[in-house]
């Protein structure tokens, strides 16, 4: 075949300038380390960076939100701490007022320490997280959310906790009214106390109850809204009587004879009275509610301290009332901090998942776009071999010309 | 026979000799000539002259120059160039539109997760003024971003137009060329000597015309050749020409459409007609791509804008108040505008406006959201018109026309229609073309983003089950002014083991209706007011009263009522920051069921690639067709192209035909000598 020779020229311009760009295309991949610098490049591999990419930075807020959370969920558990301390001070404190040798004036002065100690536990139920939310916030809450008020403290706010986004749900806040002023009343079963003497309508002033226990679960307050009443009749004999918690209708249902210190079984409970009862000693026992304040249990104690000459069976019982329900807060508050300790765990756990969850997702990016180093240089040693013998092939080609023959 | 013969032989030796030098010298000196053929000095012959011995030769003639060309070649040469220009016009602006859509950290993609994560900072902290303001910083670049994009793709369509509008002016140029030429070639139509030099001239003119406008020739008679492009539209009759104009687009005064020019006035030629050269790539490039690409970025604007802006609404500020907008599409804030470009051959007065919907108008009417596409709205001149969807500037035939009236909401939109329009008005409606070049960010304090929703909701204390609260669904933030809020959820057992039913008490102490709880629906609750209803999906297991049980069990309950401290609270942030997964890019109602589209992750993925994919398959022609055009002109030239090698090997035969020549005159001249001498002793 003819060769036209501006055609053979052209051709070979041509090929040496594609042979230049792809050395120089393959230079700038090399340089940039990716093998995709734009769509068209690998349209799918730039398609799955693109997701890989969103998924780390999704690893990324979700860390953060974790962060967030770890911050508030440790203070709060250093808060418990805190609180857990409190209590038992106050506890061991009530513990000394019960010292049958102590006279008002002393007891008057462990009151006045309990005092103390009470407004340190309102400061720690009203820590804030040093960023303007308050620990035990809950949902939402007025700042801050625990108010001294006359008929007690009050949680202002509205219960529940604020959580991180939905791919960490962590907590943001814990719910203060479950935490400080839910525990469970009485034995967490039932209560018991002592009523006002029907015959003469004042306090009991010689026989003492005890907390009780559970004897068979399922017996326990067969009919709703019902409580049951252990009435003495006289020193020696008592009736067991039911009663609507709301409307107060009282019906008869048995009668027993009083052993001091041997339990009374009723409807799967037992109960110990102690002491000398007289004749209209009754004792109430009433199913459990989540209404305890441990904030109205010390404020009870404190009252119960300041009462003057009052009988040592008065003192008994409210010392063992007071010790019980501070028990059930601490009880409480105990399962709280469990609970944030737990949630600590969980947010170690999810930070580890989501520093794997961020390095898989860089994996899968940098599989997509990134450039493969030892095949890139091979390809590009290859490519400069190429463009070198085209180079020479050209110079050799270009000087055997007919006219260089015919000289002279 | 005298020695005149001799002498007369050695002359027209000499003279075919030298005249095949001539046009050897003459291939040399045009070597490198654009579209030069090589010519020949043909020989002949010159007879023989009869004596009684025989015929003696007379020596030789030259017959005449020819060049060495081949039209179906030549023909050749120029479709596959003009097939070659097409793809390289486009690709070559692909390749700019690809650079459009930035990839990772540069991309749309990344600005609108980015976005979305931010508001991942305001649930942990709403009252947090920096985090805050964080969102507004990420917001205000997305929105940056897409506007840039826009502007950036209305500066491809500039350039585009103008380089249309030198093409056109350039094909005009050529077209008068060959005319001219056609009309030279034809004076010679007389002799029997083509006029090598002008038909390869011409011929150059018709290549150089492939390159714009692929076009085919048919040879007349007296030489000249007709000119013709697409489905016959006659550019070159002999020596009269019809000119190409870039006229512009009926609707869009910026886009160009190219037409010719007819003693009617201009006629535009439908793109599908124009099958090759540049004018096909640009004009491809501008009715496809680049609508592909306004279309499908305006989508996702108009999507994560006004999904936004609707979560925003559904939300409350620091100030207590319900969200306002964070994007506007253009000056205004609230649902885009869009005005509809009427064809500049209307003759009703009527003008078009869309109005884009908001997600929940959309949903609630069961109409698609905004596709990446055009429409046409024609009018039926009595107050109806039919819609129907553009594809590559043509109509799209997988979509069945619908009839519309003023106030229609179809496909996203609500027609707005005003004055009176003529049967067969048309109008171009784009509901996406403009939105990415017009968002905005239509926020600047950082207290207005709606972390926090208006109802609140708590679970009893005395719940014993599992149960939590999951999403709170609601139509307005109005639904906390609903007076019989708090609402209380509760549950009990029926008589089928398993199976709850569900109750609400209002605040006024009316219960309602017990109905069946089917776990992981929603429980939907209907105030007096329809902005009073809302529904709350429960998660986990309640306990339910029991009514035979032994101890009796107590029901679980779930109270809702009006957010009482919405500064704190952090629902509707996360519920924003939800947005970053739900597919409502594209989405569409079939036969009733919603199809959901694509997150912004995703919709912006495949963006990348369907651009990734057009770019490479236009290059990949591109190259392939390149390859085809220089083979063909490899076969062309090597037919009509000059080889040097050849011609020094022709230049030393000639030279030395010429000196043989040159010695038969010498013998002439001393053969004559001898007999001077012989006959003066």
């Amino acid at each position: 075949m003819r060769i036209s020779s501006a055609n053979a020229y052209d051709n070979t311009i041509e090929t040496l300038q594609r042979r230049q760009s792809d050395l120089s295309d393959l230079q700038t991949r090399l340089t940039s380390g990716k093998r995709v610098l734009k769509a068209s490049d690998d349209p799918a591999a730039a398609a799955r960076a693109e997701r890989a990419l969103a998924a780390e930075m999704r690893s990324e807020t979700s860390q953060r939100s974790v962060d967030a959370s770890q911050v508030i969920v440790s203070q709060t558990e250093s808060a418990l701490g805190d609180a857990g301390e409190l209590l038992q001070q106050i506890r061991e404190t009530l513990v000394a007022s019960g010292n049958a040798s102590y006279s008002d004036r002393e007891r008057s002065q462990l009151a006045a320490s309990l005092k103390g100690m009470r407004q340190q536990l309102l400061a720690v139920a009203n820590r804030s997280d040093g960023a303007g939310s308050y620990l035990f916030g809950g949902q939402g809450s007025s700042q801050p959310p625990f108010i001294d008020k006359p008929a007690g403290v009050q949680f202002s706010g509205t219960s529940g906790r604020l959580q991180t986004d939905t791919d960490t749900e962590l907590p943001l806040s814990t719910d203060g009214a479950a935490t400080w002023l839910n525990a469970s009343t009485g034995n967490g079963v039932f209560v018991t106390s002592s009523a006002l003497n029907s015959v003469s309508g004042s306090e009991i002033t010689g026989a003492t109850v005890d907390a009780g226990s559970v004897s068979d679960p399922s017996a326990l307050f067969p009919v709703p809204d019902t409580g049951y009443r252990i009435h003495f009749s006289s020193s020696s004999t008592y009736d067991i009587e039911s009663y609507s918690l709301s409307s107060g209708l009282t019906s008869y249902e048995s009668t027993g004879t009083y052993q001091p210190g041997v339990a009374i079984d009723l409807h799967g409970m037992s109960v110990t009275v102690s002491g000398t009862p007289t004749t209209g000693d009754q004792f109430n026992i009433e199913p459990s509610t989540p209404t305890l304040s441990v904030f109205d249990s010390i404020d009870q104690a404190i009252a119960g301290l300041q009462t003057p000459n009052r009988t040592t069976a008065q003192r008994l019982q409210s010392t063992a009332d007071s010790l019980r329900d501070i028990d059930a807060s601490m009880a409480t508050l105990n399962l709280v901090r469990t609970a944030a300790g737990g949630t600590l765990n969980r947010i170690d756990n999810e930070t580890s998942r989501l520093a794997t969850q961020k390095l898989s997702a860089q994996t899968t990016r940098s599989n997509a776009e990134d450039l493969d180093m030892v095949e890139a240089i091979a390809d590009f040693q290859n490519q400069q071999t190429g463009y070198e013998a085209a180079l020479k092939s050209y110079s050799m080609v270009q000087k055997m010309s007919l006219f260089q023959y015919l000289g002279g | 026979m005298g020695t005149g013969a001799l002498t007369s032989l050695g002359i027209r030796a000499m003279t075919a000799s030298y005249a095949q030098l001539q046009t050897t010298s003459n291939n040399i000196a045009n070597v490198n000539t654009k579209g030069y053929s090589r010519q020949e000095a043909q020989l002949v012959t010159a007879g023989g002259q009869f004596t009684g011995a025989g015929f003696f030769g007379r020596g030789v003639d030259i017959a005449t120059v020819t060049r060495a060309h081949d039209d179906f070649l030549t023909r050749e040469a120029s479709l596959s160039t003009a097939l070659a220009a097409a793809d390289s016009a486009r690709s070559e602006q692909l390749l700019r539109l690809e650079k459009v859509f930035g990839t990772g950290e540069a991309g749309l993609g990344f600005a609108a997760n980015q976005m979305f994560n931010a508001f991942a900072d305001v649930a942990s902290k709403p009252q947090d003024l920096s985090s805050r303001q964080v969102v507004i910083e990420r917001a205000g670049e997305l929105a940056r971003r897409f506007a840039i994009a826009g502007e950036q793709i209305d500066e491809l369509q500039g350039g585009v137009t103008v380089e249309l509008k030198a093409s056109v002016a350039q094909v005009n140029d050529l077209t008068k060329q060959i005319a001219l030429l056609n009309q030279k070639i034809s004076n010679y139509s007389g002799t029997t000597k083509p006029p090598n030099d002008m038909l390869d001239q011409r011929d150059q003119a018709i290549q150089d015309l492939s390159k714009l406008v692929q076009v085919t020739t048919i040879g007349a008679d007296d030489g000249s050749l007709s000119v013709f492009m697409g489905a016959g539209q006659a550019l070159v009759l002999g020596s009269q020409t019809t000119s190409l104009v870039a006229m512009p687009d009926p609707y869009d005064a910026s886009r160009v459409a190219v037409g010719l020019s007819t003693a009617g006035g201009n006629q535009a030629l439908p793109a599908s007609l124009l099958t090759g050269g540049s004018i096909a790539g640009l004009v491809r490039f501008q009715s496809t791509d680049i609508t592909d690409a306004r279309n499908l970025l305006g989508q996702m604007a108009l999507a994560v804008g006004l999904q936004t802006n609707e979560q925003q609404s559904l939300g409350i500020d620091l100030y207590g108040q319900t969200g306002a907008g964070m994007f506007r599409f253009g000056s205004a804030s609230g649902l885009p505008v869009v005005a509809a470009s009427g064809s500049s051959f209307n003759s009703g007065s009527a003008s078009v406006a869309l109005t884009l919907q908001s997600p929940s108008t959309l949903s609630g009417l069961g109409v698609s959201s905004v596709q990446p596409s055009d429409y046409r709205l024609t009018a039926d001149g009595a107050g109806g018109f039919e819609l129907a969807r553009l594809k590559d500037g043509e109509l799209d035939t997988s979509f069945t026309p619908v009839s519309v009236v003023n106030g229609d909401v179809v496909e996203g939109f609500k027609i707005a229609i005003s004055g009176a329009a003529a049967a067969g008005d048309t109008f171009l409606l784009r509901p996406c073309g403009t939105a990415a070049l017009n968002m905005r960010l239509d926020m600047s304090n950082p207290k207005l983003i709606a972390a926090a929703s208006p109802l609140s909701g708590t679970l009893g204390a005395t719940n014993a089950g599992t149960g939590a609260i999951g999403a709170m669904t609601f139509g307005s933030t109005d639904v906390a002014a609903n007076a019989n809020l708090p609402v209380t959820l509760k549950f009990q057992t029926t008589i089928v083991p398993g199976q709850y039913t569900y109750t609400w008490t209002n605040a006024g102490g009316t219960t309602t209706v017990p109905n069946v709880w089917s776990p992981g629906q929603p429980i939907p609750y209907s105030g007096a007011a329809a902005s009073d209803s809302f529904s709350v999906l429960i998660t986990g297991v309640p306990v339910a009263a029991d009514a035979s049980a032994s101890p009796a069990v107590t029901s679980d309950t779930f109270v809702f009522g009006a957010n009482s401290y919405t500064s704190a609270d952090n629902t509707n942030a996360k519920a924003l920051l939800g947005l970053r997964d739900a597919a409502f890019v594209g989405a569409i109602w079939n036969a009733g069921t919603l199809e959901p589209g694509a997150s912004v992750t995703d919709a912006f993925a495949s963006i990348i690639a369907h651009i990734g994919v057009s770019v490479q398959s236009a290059t990949n022609s591109a190259q392939l067709s390149a390859d085809v055009a220089a083979e063909t002109e490899q076969a062309r030239s090597s037919k009509a192209g000059v080889n040097l090698d050849e011609e020094a090997a022709r230049l030393i035969q000639y030279q030395q035909s010429y000196q043989a020549a040159a010695k038969m005159l010498q013998v002439a001249q001393s053969v004559f000598e001898t007999l001077l001498q012989t006959a003066g002793r």
